[in-house]
């Protein structure tokens, strides 16, 4: 079973998306959704992971807290704002006017 | 926002850490779940996450701000560059530490005299009030014009009459009385100054009318020392010239007069009086939202009631009254000075730019390999240009820093020396303090100049021509076509800017030589002279106090080594009165008088004293009293200005016509012409002069005088007078039963004082000029030895191919006078017109004086062949071999 690399610039939408349907994530919660969602195919690499998640607190798409697990470890959980939603919508149109560009030229004439 | 981010990424960090942490503990239990062994799994989740410190580090850095970063590694980097070369570095910041430390002290007088308001409250709507007139307007008044003043509330909300300190008062009582400075004023005086009370009040309007009493303020100073900063001193008495005074208040020290007060009196003016002796100053607080123009039409009018009430003599059609901002009235005539001088800082100022940008463009250029190497390496030109730049902002800085300390340590030292006559700056320059405008002003010009001298290397440094730097063979290639051009024109230039600094320092040097060389007219040599204050009751009347000045003069005689001795109301000088006269007989014409001269009342030695020769007719004599037929000695001036074909021994003159009834008196017999005084300083013509006895003035002058300004005391001995002066004041205080002298100086420093401004000028410049004509030498050497340097192949060529020594040499200095040359003529033309400007500060030179423009030049020229000697001496030592060889 090969693995794919998420396709550059689609991280922080698979964040965003993840969130939104999952409400309150910690990041390997985060990793692990958007693997088994890809049945497998995306492999989230997890030391571009936390990088992205920083930026996405700095620009005030998610908040972060800290929190404690069922398994009663520690961990950071984190939660979509308004803005985030705001943008995983931006970002779900800009996805897809791409997807459909992109499918447009591969597609056999 | 982003100084948030960057201040508190370190705790940051320490969250991403832990949290990392629980991220692979989570994936460890994955993997173990998973069946793994507990290690296999701890080490498949490190694995699966890569480096956890290269994902901090990722984020660390967006987290920086990246401007911030970058001047930071820029000054590291700035940093070790000039401590790889801490000879370049040190003269860099020599040379800039000069530049901004003479502008640092020359702004810090600037600041303190012209830019520092008044310490008082709305120092703007202060006025003084003053005489106007064909001759420009003045200071002082007489009860008729405070009372006209006063009356003017339309304009006016408060004004207020005070005085110098003028004759000081005798603290009397204990066993030594004490001459203290006691300032005579109007009851208005605290408010209008807002001075601030720190015990008891201030005077009343009924005790400060005629029959008000004795009543004192005291300063904070002397409260402090007689009194301990007692309270309970208020209400007490204090005695002053033997009489009891109310002690009625106490002002804070915070309150700073121009003659610093040690007491105050209320002046208990008889406002009905017409005596028109001008002896005291006025000034005036302007009502909210009066403009000058309103208050100079309302003196207009105040002008001709004064002389509808007083006669039209009293004030001439010609002349009124006016204001002036009482900051511009205490700054006089030291702004244009002061501006001068900031000037010839700024020169010096571009003499240090020229030079480190000549330092530093020899620099880049060795550095050419290093600059082309980044540049290859993909740096930018602004990244160059940036780094440069830092390079020379960090020199810049730290020579302000320096100059900072250099510049106000220096001004202090030299106003503490030589405080120059420049008002506002306090004792011996105390008042010329540290504060944020100097060190903004310091700030301020250290980074211009940081930008000024290192952009034009910088800019040059940074367009290499990559191939063909990296291409040469080693850092010795020849200097670029425009960098040398650029270090000539530098050089040049600096070279102009000196001598036109050492041409003003010439010109001032030979003004001071010059007054130095005027005879004053009077012996200054082994001369003392002493203050008593005739102030009291005793002294209101011509016979007591010529009786003081007979017994003093007698007792001062017996002591041993003393050879005369004289006494006068005022001392030459140091400033005096002038009064009006006539010549009996003579028709007057148009003028209410026929005349106007000094006036001095003195005793019969005075002349021997101060060795003024006696040119025709007597002397004084002891007998020339109150009782003697009235006599008047005239000086040189008078008789010229005044009596051009007649002979003044033969007329008689009345001083003082119209003057009021203090100067009523019958006329006087000229008997005597002696030799002129420079009395209003050695760079002015002698004024006329007349004499007349001590002895024989009205008492109510006498009384006026008494008032308004000591009796001076001048003795002239064989040894140096200081070593006598407690035998003399004891000598004096026993002829006056107990009276104290005070302000004891020698002739030779008042001297010193009246030249003391073109003596601190000429200092000033020297030492500007001085620094020019070093920082020019340094300019010159280093670009030639840099020349010759680079030239060392082509000079061993010319050796090898038989060029003579002495050639070589000569072709080295040939180029660098040329440089020399060049600047040499700018800088006349410069100076040329520059000059002019130097007009008001010069006495017995033009401005154009031919020895210091032919002087200058030649020195100028001198310096920069013996600084050129060195590096054309090493071009004849170039080995031809050796300088092949390298190739």
């Amino acid at each position: 079973m090969s693995r794919d690399e998420i396709p550059p610039g689609t991280l922080y939408l698979l964040i965003l998306k993840t969130l939104a349907v999952r409400k309150k994530l910690h990041g390997y919660e985060i990793a692990e959704f958007i693997e088994q969602q890809s049945e497998d195919v995306l492999q989230v690499e997890e030391g571009s992971l936390y990088p992205a998640l920083q930026r996405m607190l700095m620009k005030g798409w998610v908040v972060a807290e800290w929190g404690v697990t069922a398994g009663n470890r520690r961990a950071r959980y984190y939660t979509l704002t308004a803005d985030g939603k705001k943008q995983l919508a931006l970002e779900l149109s800009k996805f897809q006017r791409i997807m459909g560009a992109v499918t447009k030229v591969v597609q056999p004439a | 926002m982003s100084f948030r981010r960057f201040t508190n990424r370190t705790s940051k960090d320490q969250d991403l850490a832990e949290e990392i942490d629980s991220h692979l503990a989570h994936s460890q239990d994955a993997h173990a779940a998973r069946g793994l062994s507990s290690e296999e799994a701890r080490r498949q989740a490190y694995v699966r996450f890569g480096n956890p410190r290269s994902t901090r580090e990722h984020v660390w850095r967006y987290r920086s701000l990246p401007w911030l970063e970058d001047l930071w590694r820029d000054l590291r980097f700035a940093l070790r560059g000039l401590s790889k070369t801490p000879g370049f570095t040190i003269i860099a910041i020599l040379v800039i530490a000069v530049g901004i430390g003479v502008n640092t002290a020359v702004f810090s007088v600037i600041n303190a005299v012209l830019l520092k308001l008044l310490t008082y409250p709305d120092p703007q709507s202060l006025v003084q009030m003053r005489n106007t007139g064909p001759q420009g307007s003045f200071p002082g008044a007489n009860i008729p014009k405070f009372n006209i003043w006063h009356q003017q509330t339309s304009v006016f909300q408060q004004v207020a009459a005070y005085d110098f300190g003028g004759a000081g008062l005798n603290i009397t009582g204990g066993d030594h009385p004490e001459q203290v400075q006691g300032i005579h004023v109007s009851a208005d005086y605290f408010s209008l100054f807002g001075a601030p009370i720190v015990a008891g009040r201030t005077f009343t309007s009924a005790e400060d009318s005629p029959h008000g009493g004795h009543v004192t303020v005291l300063s904070y100073g002397l409260w402090k020392s007689r009194y301990g900063a007692d309270p309970k001193v208020v209400g007490t008495t204090i005695q002053l010239d033997g009489q009891p005074y109310l002690i009625v208040g106490v002002i804070d020290r915070r309150f700073v007069t121009d003659t610093p007060a040690d007491l105050w009196v209320p002046f208990q003016f008889d406002m009905n009086s017409q005596d028109m002796a001008h002896y005291f100053t006025v000034s005036a607080r302007l009502k909210p939202g009066v403009t000058l123009p309103q208050v100079n039409a309302q003196l207009r009018l105040a002008a001709d009631e004064y002389r509808r009430i007083y006669g039209k003599d009293s004030l001439p059609a010609n002349s009124g009254f006016g204001v002036a901002s009482l900051q511009e009235a205490t700054i006089g005539d030291t702004r244009f000075p002061l501006l001068v001088l900031l000037g010839a800082v700024g020169f010096v100022l571009l003499i240090a730019c020229a030079n480190v940008a000549n330092l530093l463009l020899a620099r880049a250029s060795s550095r050419k390999r290093e600059f082309a190497t980044r540049a290859a390496l993909g740096a930018g030109r602004s990244q160059i240009i940036r780094q440069l730049l830092t390079e020379s902002l960090t020199l810049s800085l730290v020579g302000g820093a320096l100059g900072l300390i250099l510049g106000f340590a220096g001004v202090r030292f030299l106003l503490s020396i030589n405080p120059g006559n420049i008002p506002r700056i306090g004792e011996d320059g105390s008042a010329v303090t540290l504060d944020i405008n100097i060190l903004l002003f310091t700030l301020g010009i250290s980074l211009l100049t940081g930008i000024f001298f290192g952009l034009l290397p910088a800019i040059s440094a940074s367009q290499p021509n990559l191939a063909a730097t990296l291409n040469e063979n080693g850092s010795r290639s020849g200097i670029g076509f425009r960098s040398g051009k650029l270090r000539s024109a530098l050089v040049i230039g600096e070279m102009a800017l000196t001598l036109v600094l050492v041409i003003g320092a010439a010109l001032l040097i030979r003004t001071f030589l010059k007054l130095q060389a005027v005879d004053t007219g009077f012996a200054t040599h082994n001369v003392i002279s002493m203050a008593m204050s005739m102030s009291g009751d005793r002294f209101q009347k011509t016979a007591p106090v010529a009786l003081v000045v007979r017994d003093g003069t007698d007792r001062a005689l017996a002591v041993p080594g003393v050879v005369d001795v004289g006494v006068s109301n005022c001392l030459p000088m140091a400033g005096g009165f002038g009064m009006s006269f006539d010549v009996v007989g003579r028709p007057k014409g148009n003028s209410p008088f026929a005349g106007g001269a000094g006036f001095y009342s003195i005793s019969w030695r005075y002349f021997n004293a101060l060795k003024i020769p006696l040119l025709r007719g007597r002397s004084f004599t002891e007998q020339d009293n109150g009782a003697a037929p009235n006599v008047v000695i005239i000086n040189q001036a008078m008789a010229r200005q005044y009596w051009p074909k007649g002979d003044p021994l033969k007329d008689r003159i009345q001083i003082g016509p119209g003057a009021g009834p203090a100067f009523a008196e019958g006329p006087r017999q000229v008997v005597g012409i002696v030799g002129d005084t420079h009395d209003g300083g050695p760079n002015r013509d002698p004024f006329p002069m007349m004499y007349i006895p001590l002895a024989q003035m009205p008492d109510l002058e006498t009384a006026l005088n008494s008032r308004v300004a000591p009796l001076w005391w001048i003795i002239r001995s064989q040894v140096d007078p200081r070593t006598l002066s407690s035998s003399i004041t004891a000598a004096l205080r026993d002829a006056s039963g107990g009276l104290p002298v005070a302000h004891i100086r020698t002739m030779d420093e008042i001297e010193a004082r009246n030249t003391a401004r073109q003596r601190f000028n000429m200092l000033l410049l020297t030492i500007f000029g001085f620094a020019g004509l070093l920082m020019a030498a340094i300019g010159v050497y280093g670009v030639m030895s840099y020349s010759v340097q680079q030239r060392t192949q082509e000079l061993g060529v010319r050796m090898a191919l038989g060029a003579q020594a002495s050639s070589l040499r000569n072709m080295v200095i040939r180029q660098g006078m040329a440089l020399t040359l060049i600047g040499v003529l700018i800088g006349t033309g410069g100076a040329f017109w520059l000059t002019r400007f130097l007009a008001s500060f010069l006495f017995g030179v033009k401005t154009l004086d031919p020895i210091a423009f032919i002087v200058t030049p030649l020195l100028l020229a001198a310096v920069a062949l013996s600084s050129i000697w060195i590096p054309a001496k090493r071009a004849t030592r170039v080995d031809p071999m050796t300088a092949l060889r390298l190739e």
